[in-house]
């Protein structure tokens, strides 16, 4: 049976695809839709989140979007149960859920937006931005999507060709609008600060700067603050400065007051000298440099005179039991501990310093908070020079065609084949071969499957050494197919319209060699002065094979870096393609035509 | 033709392949005069925009053109039908906002649901078109250092890179007179041909340049081979013409299936006429 190694990893490597496209599983059943988007009515917004899987409206199953638009087109006025990740959730429906979805994966292959359907926009600074700009931009961007609850949209930066940088936003199942108000969206950027007040025996004093206010506990919860009572959560204005009551106990009241708003901030630096990444012992640290407004700087002043400091242990630092809580949009996205020395004193030109274990992290989060101490402002003017809005093609409609395409393919194929060589012996193989040969390529494609290939890499490495153990003919391609496409196989990329249009080609290549290698080895030419042995002819039929791969290969490169990135599917599949070809599935081939010669 | 190769006049073969390269080179310089383009790009090479609306029912394009030139000035509408449905692309220039173009499309009675939208900025559609045109530089480079590796004898090797050029200039025309626009897809399918067309190249080489046997049974024996695998490339790409309803997969097979048929003509009249006449200047 060893003599048929090469088939043997053939199959190994099929069934290894399979199980590396594989079938998601998933813990509430693969019935179900995932929520991208809730829009600003939605009674949900705020109780679920994006990402979450939607399986039961009112306890009719949803098997996938198109379901879900029927049970949720027009609902009325009532009280609506939907059963999210496993829990049951109940809304006051006004006629819509408010709640945009997308059919989950089913498979581990990451298809395209072109299949998925979604955004895609790309934007180019107007001027010519470095890649700190860009690093900027995105971070800005990540911050803004992470506030409007758009978790899984994804931004990279990309270069193109002629070495401008771009940013490149993609997001499934997302319309437009959502995505343009999220660029144009300037956060409204907080900054405030709590104020502790010490009370003994009911009373104490609130000081800001050179003022100071009475303070006593009140009845219920209350507290009076210059001859004034007021209740948890109310705001007020004292010495200038906006506060809320938070709560309070025996011993404190906790206020919280404003410090900065947007205007405040007046820049925020960027540049190397008042920004950047250093390592420190035990990981790195990050600083950059604020220039806020004189008023901010006083506010700032006021309200942490007077409040005490702390040492934290771990750093030897010393803390204002203050701390400075920044938020975006009312939402809290930051808190920073504030260096005792800086306790009522004004300063214009603070900086922000924290430290992380990672480099990157460290660089990440130093980014953050400079995306929003800008209100979430753009460091750089954008210009969008592409959008993309791709409704999906991945319906059933598109299934249909593929299966259509493949039978006439298939019947195509075996036909002429047949024409040429009157025995379905050398083309049903054919046919076995081309789909073994689109299996592995989108099983090499697919996500997560880095388990299944080590296996199969093993597998293989085990074949191929006991048929070289037991004297089998290996050559140096047999080692290279069996090594290098498991390794291959931990790759992952975008299986979109390009990368199937590859798929295609390659396929149609696969069947010219396989036709070579059948024709060279079958065919009784005549006229020949000499008998080539089988081997000798397959030994022909692969430097014909080879050639032509390379070159193949070597036109596709190109593609790689053009339109950045649109046609890299179409590229990557194709070399893929080929190279699981002539490593793998044509000497496969030729073993089976090689028996078949020999019966 | 396979006849003819059997008589002394063989040679004059290699004028049918010259004839429609040198005609194709005509026609495109003709429309570069005219329009100051070598030939029609698609919005993504050259900025605009570009809606695609998929139906279940036909869509009367011509209605659809003249309505929309009415309103928003040059348009290029297409139609694409296929077993699993039917879609349109209205191509925009990009002062058009394509938002408005698909509610006039709406007011036209026409579902516009499942739509896509892609609008490219012309500085963006610039950039992508120099970058293609690199692109294509280096595949010829790189695709002529692997041809001379392989063969490392002049004329076989120039024979195979003319073959190759040919295919891909003709089929340019050939997509001109169809009305195919040179996308970024079907750009990555002109410079798959380069791939195909190798295959069948060094097929007849190593055939003629290193087997024995008689040299025109050795072409017809090649010329058989090549055009079965051809053949059965048409055959997949025809069905995938059939059956798509994606502009995209359209493209690249659309081309494929051109430059394919023209390499029929420039394998076995051209570079099958040059090598036969080399080899037996080789005396081989």
């Amino acid at each position: 049976m060893l003599k048929y190694w090469r088939v043997w990893l053939l199959v190994v490597m099929v069934f290894a695809s399979i199980m590396a496209i594989g079938f998601k599983t998933y813990p509430y059943g693969r019935d179900a839709v995932e929520i991208v988007y809730f829009s600003d009515e939605s009674p949900a917004k705020g109780v679920l989140e994006q990402g979450m899987l939607i399986t039961h409206i009112d306890s009719q199953k949803v098997m996938n979007t198109d379901t879900w638009n029927v049970l949720t087109s027009d609902l009325g006025q009532r009280n609506v149960t939907l059963r999210v990740n496993g829990k049951n959730y109940e809304f006051e429906v006004n006629h819509t859920l408010g709640i945009d979805v997308m059919d989950i994966d089913r498979t581990n292959l990451n298809f395209g937006l072109d299949l998925r359907g979604g955004t895609r926009i790309i934007l180019k600074p107007k001027e010519n931005a470095t890649k700190e700009t860009i690093d900027q931009v995105i971070s800005t961007l990540e911050t803004r999507a992470n506030i409007y609850g758009l978790r899984e949209m994804n931004f990279f930066p990309v270069r193109g060709a002629d070495g401008d940088y771009y940013v490149q936003i993609e997001v499934a199942g997302i319309k437009r609008d959502i995505v343009e108000d999220l660029l144009s969206a300037q956060g409204n950027f907080e900054a405030k600060i709590s104020k502790p007040v010490e009370i003994s025996g009911g009373s104490g004093t609130l000081t800001l700067g050179s003022s100071t206010f009475p303070v006593s506990l009140g009845a219920n919860e209350t507290i009076i603050i210059d001859g004034t009572a007021y209740s948890q959560g109310d705001n007020f204005t004292m010495g200038g400065i906006d506060f809320e009551y938070l709560n309070s106990t025996d011993t404190r009241v906790f206020l919280m007051g404003k410090v900065y708003d947007g205007d405040d901030v007046e820049l925020v630096y960027t540049d190397p000298q008042r920004s950047g990444v250093m390592p420190v012992q035990g990981g790195y640290r990050f600083f950059f440099g604020v220039l806020v407004s004189t008023d901010g700087a006083k506010r700032f002043a006021d309200i942490t005179s007077g409040v005490p400091s702390y040492l934290d242990l771990t750093g030897g630092d010393r803390y204002l039991e203050s701390e400075i809580f920044l938020f975006l949009d009312d939402q809290l996205v930051s808190s920073l501990r504030i260096s005792s020395d800086l306790g009522g004193r004004v300063v214009q030109e603070p900086q922000v310093t924290g430290s992380r274990i990672e480099q990157e992290d460290a660089i990440q989060e130093k980014l953050r908070l400079q995306a929003i101490l800008r209100s979430g402002a753009m460091p750089t003017s954008l210009e969008t020079v592409s959008v993309g809005v791709i409704s999906p093609a991945l319906g059933e409609e598109f299934f249909s065609s593929t299966l259509y395409a493949a039978i006439f393919a298939g019947i195509a194929v075996v036909s002429i084949v047949f024409i040429r060589y009157r025995s379905l012996k050398v083309a049903i193989p054919m046919i076995f071969v081309g789909l073994s040969e689109v299996v592995i390529i989108l099983g090499i494609s697919a996500a997560d499957d880095a388990m299944i290939w080590m296996l199969a890499l093993l597998i293989n490495f085990m074949i191929v050494s006991i048929s070289w153990w037991k004297k089998f003919e290996i050559d140096i391609y047999a080692w290279a197919g069996a090594i290098l496409i498991p390794l291959l196989g931990m790759a992952t990329w975008t299986i979109d319209l390009p990368a199937i249009g590859g798929i295609i080609a390659a396929i149609g290549t696969g069947v010219d060699h396989q036709i070579i290698i059948a024709d060279e080895t079958l065919s009784k030419r005549k006229g020949e002065k000499k008998d080539y042995t089988v081997k000798e002819k397959i030994k022909r039929a692969f430097f014909i094979i080879f050639g032509a791969a390379a070159t193949t290969i070597a036109a596709m490169f190109p593609l790689m870096s053009i339109g950045i990135g649109f046609v890299r599917g179409f590229a990557i599949t194709t070399i893929v393609g080929v190279l699981v070809g002539i490593l793998v599935t044509r000497p496969a081939y030729a073993r089976i035509i090689e028996a078949m010669k020999k019966e | 033709m396979t006849k003819k190769h059997h008589t002394g006049n063989y040679k004059y073969l290699v004028l049918v392949p010259m004839l429609i390269l040198l005609a194709s080179v005509i026609f495109l310089s003709y429309g570069y005069i005219q329009t100051g383009e070598w030939f029609e790009r698609s919005i993504e090479l050259k900025g605009g925009g570009l809606i695609t609306i998929n139906s279940l029912s036909e869509i009367d394009a011509g209605e659809v053109t003249s309505a929309l030139s009415d309103i928003y000035g040059s348009v290029s509408v297409r139609e694409l039908r296929s077993l699993s449905g039917y879609s349109m692309t209205v191509q925009i220039s990009s002062e058009v906002n394509p938002d408005d173009v698909i509610q006039t499309l709406g007011g036209m009675g026409i579902n516009t649901e499942d739509s896509s939208v892609e609008t490219i900025g012309p500085s963006l559609g610039e950039a992508f078109w120099f970058q293609a045109q690199v692109g294509i530089i280096v595949a010829f480079i790189l695709m002529g250092i692997i041809v001379f590796g392989i063969f490392r004898t002049f004329v076989p090797s120039i024979a195979v890179m003319l073959a190759a050029v040919s295919d891909i200039i003709v089929t340019l025309a050939l997509m001109q007179v169809f009305g195919l626009e040179l996308s970024l897809a079907s750009f990555a399918a002109l410079l798959m041909l380069i791939g195909y067309s190798i295959d069948t190249d060094i097929l007849l080489t190593t055939r003629i340049l290193k087997t024995t046997g008689g040299l025109s049974e050795k072409v017809m024996s090649a010329f058989k081979t090549g055009i079965t695998m051809t053949g059965t490339t048409l055959g997949v790409l025809i069905a995938i013409l059939m059956t798509t309803s994606s502009s995209v997969l359209f493209g690249i097979a659309s081309v494929l299936v051109l430059g394919l048929v023209i390499d029929i003509i420039n394998t076995w009249l051209q570079n099958a006429t040059i090598l036969r006449w080399y080899a037996e200047r080789k005396g081989l």
